[in-house]
């Protein structure tokens, strides 16, 4: 495939009507939107729980050795021979993308073992 | 034009202890009745004053405790309604004491300023996007540009025992940096891209791991294709190290605010 028409480009990535998951409509909806501070607001409960939906990046040792740990674990082998695009050089043609993608959503989803508790909410 | 008279549902009085939920605020014209769809299953109806109209559920009380499918529900009642017309969404859990209070509180005295929000949001919408390193993907391409990366990789791997300690913190302290700058690289290329498409940017500023881009753009209903389409081409081409999430169009969450009001 050497060009990427408008049409298939458009097909690629969904968009989605409204938010699905919790983390998406917390973050919509107790986040944002037009606040009338001098009115009772209806109890909200359980929302704690799955506010803290992503893990936030802190420099610390123990984020460094998590690091570490993680680099140290990567199979090399498969990415090496592909060669990564990065996003100022161009990027590259479609070539196997979709498989990509798909793959990409699932990991989204289901994340790595200790990220999976905290993503639980987001399915 | 529409005038409409001011609300006559004000009839169940405060003594049955009801109230009136409130979604958002949209133009009195574009409302639509939405039976059930609202929070605790309630019908959406409309409190219009003039030529605007708050949408709102009657509720049992407010000491009822919302759940996540009120939250959705809440989203999905302005997303209906933003299909009809432009919609001030309200943050969740507002609630008047009844009809009549929403008037004379919200309605009247924010009169002006609500038909000129209304106006400023025509024929707009708030598209949110998320864009995430695949994280297995960014750590080799991290490891591969990195000789000094590569080399501490190489002398601390299968070794957990404390003479690679301080290795490993730097390995890891290398890492995370080049993770940032990648991430503030490419969170600019993917802005310069988009934000060409849109009238307006807010862009989430919270270091979240992996997250490239959380922002939400304003964009003009018009231009929503072109937006999908250079999203489509950004998210085609960056497949290998990123995902992306895309939600719209939305009523303006991230964009609307009244003066003197903490947004």
């Amino acid at each position: 495939m050497a060009i990427a028409t408008q049409g298939t480009a458009s097909n690629y990535l969904q968009r989605a009507p409204s938010p699905s998951g919790l983390a998406d409509v917390v973050e919509l909806i107790l986040d944002k939107g037009l606040v009338i501070d001098a009115y009772v607001r209806i109890a909200v409960i359980g929302i704690e729980l799955i506010t803290i939906d992503a893990r936030i990046v802190i420099a610390s040792v123990d984020t460094y050795l998590r690091f570490a740990e993680q680099v140290n674990r990567l199979d090399l082998t498969q990415t090496e021979a592909a060669g990564l695009k990065e996003l100022r050089d161009g990027g590259g043609n479609g070539d196997g993308k979709a498989k990509g993608m798909a793959e990409g959503a699932k990991d989204a989803l289901s994340g790595d073992g200790d990220r999976k508790q905290e993503r639980a909410e987001r399915g | 034009m529409v005038a409409v008279e001011s609300p006559i549902t004000g009839s169940a009085d405060a003594s049955t202890a009801t109230a009136l939920y409130l979604y958002g605020v949209t133009w009195a014209e574009a409302t639509r009745p939405q039976p059930g769809a609202g929070v605790h299953g309630e019908s959406v109806d409309a409190v219009a004053y003039r030529e605007v109209a708050g949408l709102t559920s009657t509720i049992e009380s407010t000491k009822v405790p919302a759940k996540r499918r009120d939250l959705l529900r809440h989203a999905e009642v302005l997303g209906t309604a933003l299909e009809h017309g432009t919609v001030l969404p309200l943050r969740f859990g507002v609630v008047f004491e009844n009809a009549t209070a929403l008037v004379e509180d919200l309605l009247l005295p924010r009169y002006a300023e609500l038909v000129q929000l209304l106006g400023r949001f025509e024929g707009r919408v708030e598209l949110s996007v998320k864009a995430f390193f695949r994280e297995e993907a960014i750590l080799a391409e991290i490891v591969q540009a990195n000789p000094r990366i590569a080399r501490l990789r190489e002398a601390t791997r299968d070794t957990s025992d404390g003479s690679t300690y301080p290795l490993r913190v730097e390995l890891g302290e290398r890492v995370a940096g080049q993770l940032q700058e990648r991430t503030l690289r490419d969170r600019q290329a993917l802005l310069d891209r988009l934000s060409r498409l849109a009238l307006d940017v807010q862009v989430d500023q919270q270091p979240i791991e992996h997250q490239v881009l959380g922002a939400s753009f304003l964009v003009e209903r018009e231009r929503v294709a072109a937006f999908d389409d250079a999203l489509n081409e950004l998210a085609q081409q960056q497949a290998e190290r990123m995902h992306f999430k895309y939600l719209g169009p939305l009523a303006p969450h991230s964009f609307v605010g009244l003066n003197a009001e903490g947004r």
